[in-house]
C-alpha cells in the first residue's frame, strides 16, 4: 500500500514538472504521446554518452509537432524511441493506442531508405503488403499516394533511377499509405536543394490536413518547423533537453509561401533563434571534447 | 578507333589458334603433345555425329546442377541466418572457419569410402564445394546490407519469414550472386576430378580415358567441351542476376 502510493505521488510530480515544462499548456485530457524522465546514454569509446536526459512532454492527438535542435542533439535517438526502434536507458514512453487494425507508428527515414531492390509501388505497399492487406486494396491505395505525390509516372521504376526528391516522395508515399496513427519523420527533407524543400513541404501539409494523424517531425531548420508545426520543441545541444515549448500562431490550412510572409513566422523566427543559438555555439566548441573524460582519468 | 579495337580482339584469338596450329604440325618432339585445334574439331565433330558427345557433356552437366543445387540452396539458408542472427552466427562461425579451408578434392576418397563410386559421392563432392562458397558469400551480403533497410522492415512490420524474403535476401542478393559463380567455377574444377573413377561417361572421364589411352585428340576434345560447358553455365548465371537483380544497373 505504501509503496503504491509513493509511486502515484511519484507520478503526480512527474505531471506537475511535464506540466511546467510544457509552459503551463496542458494537453487534452489524455494525450496521444506522453514521455517521462526519458533518458537515453549509449556506451561510447571513452564512457557513457548521455544522448537524452530527461525528456518529458505530451503530444495531443492529431497534432503536428516539430522538434529543433543543432545537430547531434539526440533529436533522432529520441525518435527512434518513439518507434520502438531503440529502448530508453530510464523513464517511461507512453503511446496510446487508439485502433488495433492500424499500424501505430510509421517512420519517414532521413537518408535513403527506400528499399533499392523493389519498384516504387511495390515500396509504397511495403507495410500493408507486411500487414496482409488484400492485393486489390493495396493497389487502390497505393495508386492513390501515387498520384498524390506526383509519382504516378514512376510506379514500376526503381529507386536508382529516381532523383533525391522523387525518392523522398516515396518515402512519405509508404509512410501515408500504411496509415498509421503516428507519422515519425526523420529530417525528411534535409538532404534536399530549398526549392525541393518547400514543394515536399507544401505536399506534406496537402497530404497530411485532413488525416488527424499524429505527427512528430524534427528538422534542424527553424523556417521549416514554423511552415509544418503546431508547436516546436526546442532541444539543447549536449544532452538533449528539452529548452523551450513555442506554439506557432498560425492558422491551417497553411500555405508556405505565405507563412514566409508572414510578420508573425518572422517574429517567432527570432525567438527561436535566440533560444537555439546559444545551444548552436555550446555544440560547436562541445564538438571537439564531445566524450566526457571519465572522472579521475585526468591527473 | 572503335573500330581497330575491335578488330583486335578478333584478331589476336585467331592469331594464337593460326600459331597453334603450325607448330602442332611442324614435326617436333611437341607434335606428340600437342593436337592442332583442326585435328581437334574434328574430333569433337565426330564425336557429336556418333552422338557421344551429347553423352559426356550431358552426364557432367546434370552432375554439376545435381550437386551445385545440393550445396546453394543450403549454403543461402544457413547464411542468410548467420548473417541475421549474432547466436546462429556465434555458434556456427568456429565450425565454418574450421572446415573451409580443408581441400575438398582432398576429401574425395572418404565420400566415396562412405557413399561408394556411384552418383550421389560425385553430386556430395561438387554439393561440399559449393555449400562453403555460396555460405560464407550469403553471410558477407546480408552483413554487408546497410543498417537503414533492417530499420524499414522492423518498422514497416516485417517479422520471421517476411523479413527474409523482403529484406535480408534480396539485400544480400547481389554479394550471393557473386558466391553463386565462384561456387560454379568450383564445380567444375571439382567434375573433372570427380570423374577420374566410375563411370563411363562426363567430360572429366573424357580427359582420364584419353590419357590412359595417350589420345592427345580427344584429350584436348575434352578440354574444349569442358570450357564450353563452363561457360554456357556462367553466361546463364549472368543472365539470371541481370533479371533478378535489376536494381543494380
Amino acid at each position: 500500500m505504501e509503496v503504491m502510493s509513493s509511486g502515484m505521488a511519484h507520478a503526480k510530480e512527474d505531471d506537475e514538472a511535464a506540466e511546467r515544462i510544457a509552459g503551463g499548456r496542458p494537453c487534452d485530457a489524455v494525450p496521444k504521446i506522453r514521455l517521462r524522465g526519458v533518458t537515453k546514454a549509449f556506451a561510447g569509446p571513452s564512457g557513457e554518452v548521455t544522448a537524452l536526459q530527461d525528456i518529458s512532454l505530451d503530444i495531443a492527438d492529431g497534432e503536428f509537432v516539430c522538434l529543433v535542435g543543432p545537430s547531434g542533439c539526440g533529436k533522432t535517438t529520441l525518435l527512434r524511441i518513439l518507434a520502438g526502434l531503440e529502448k530508453q536507458t530510464t523513464g517511461a514512453v507512453d503511446v496510446r493506442r487508439a485502433d488495433g487494425d492500424r499500424p501505430l507508428s510509421r517512420m519517414v527515414f532521413q537518408e535513403q531508405s527506400i528499399l533499392p531492390w523493389m519498384t516504387v509501388e511495390q515500396n509504397v505497399a511495403y507495410g500493408l503488403s507486411m500487414r496482409g492487406v488484400d492485393r486489390k486494396r493495396q493497389k487502390a491505395i497505393v495508386a492513390h499516394y501515387l498520384e498524390m505525390t506526383g509519382l504516378g509516372r514512376f510506379a514500376t521504376s526503381y529507386p536508382h533511377q529516381l532523383s533525391g526528391g522523387m525518392k523522398q516522395r516515396v518515402s512519405v508515399a509508404r509512410a501515408f499509405a500504411d496509415d498509421p496513427e503516428i507519422l515519425l519523420m526523420d529530417e525528411p527533407f534535409a538532404s534536399l536543394d530549398e526549392q525541393n524543400r518547400l514543394l515536399l513541404q507544401q505536399e506534406l501539409l496537402r497530404i497530411w490536413e485532413g488525416t488527424q494523424k499524429t505527427v512528430v517531425f524534427i528538422t534542424h531548420s527553424i523556417d521549416e518547423a514554423i511552415n509544418l508545426g503546431d508547436r516546436l520543441l526546442v532541444m539543447t545541444a549536449y544532452p538533449g533537453r528539452l529548452k523551450a515549448i513555442v506554439d506557432v500562431p498560425l492558422t491551417r490550412p497553411r500555405d508556405v509561401t505565405e507563412t514566409r510572409a508572414d510578420p508573425r513566422a518572422s517574429r517567432l523566427y527570432m525567438e527561436v533563434w535566440r533560444q537555439l543559438r546559444d545551444e548552436v555555439l555550446k555544440a560547436k566548441v562541445g564538438g571537439e571534447g564531445i566524450r566526457p573524460a571519465p572522472a579521475g582519468n585526468r591527473a | 578507333m572503335k573500330d581497330i579495337k575491335r578488330a583486335l580482339s578478333i584478331a589476336s584469338p585467331l592469331a594464337l589458334l593460326l600459331l597453334w596450329e603450325v607448330l602442332a604440325r611442324i614435326p617436333s618432339r611437341l607434335t606428340h603433345f600437342v593436337a592442332p585445334p583442326s585435328l581437334v574439331m574434328v574430333t569433337v565433330w565426330q564425336m557429336a555425329l556418333t552422338g557421344e558427345l551429347w553423352q559426356h557433356m550431358g552426364w557432367s552437366f546434370l552432375r554439376v546442377m545435381l550437386g551445385f543445387a545440393a550445396g546453394a540452396l543450403p549454403g543461402i539458408a544457413v547464411g542468410l541466418m548467420m548473417g541475421l542472427i549474432p547466436t546462429v552466427r556465434a555458434a556456427l562461425q568456429p565450425i565454418v572457419a574450421a572446415t573451409l579451408p580443408i581441400p575438398k578434392t582432398a576429401l574425395l576418397p572418404w565420400i566415396i569410402l562412405l557413399l561408394g563410386v556411384g552418383e550421389s559421392s560425385r553430386v556430395t563432392i561438387i554439393g561440399i564445394g559449393v555449400f562453403f562458397l555460396v555460405l560464407v558469400n550469403t553471410m558477407a551480403g546480408v552483413m554487408g546490407i546497410d543498417p537503414i533497410y533492417l530499420d524499414v522492415g522492423r518498422n514497416f512490420g516485417a517479422r520471421g519469414w517476411r523479413f527474409y524474403r523482403t529484406i535480408a535476401f534480396p539485400g544480400a542478393l547481389p554479394t550471393i550472386f557473386a558466391g553463386l559463380k565462384l561456387g560454379l567455377g568450383t564445380a567444375y574444377l571439382l567434375i573433372v576430378f570427380a570423374e577420374q573413377i566410375g563411370v563411363r561417361e562426363g567430360v572429366g572421364y573424357l580427359i582420364w580415358q584419353a590419357y590412359d589411352t595417350f589420345d592427345i585428340e580427344r584429350m584436348f576434345a575434352g578440354l574444349l567441351l569442358t570450357s564450353l560447358l563452363g561457360f554456357l553455365s556462367m553466361t546463364a548465371l549472368s543472365a539470371l542476376e541481370r533479371r533478378w537483380v535489376p536494381w543494380r544497373s
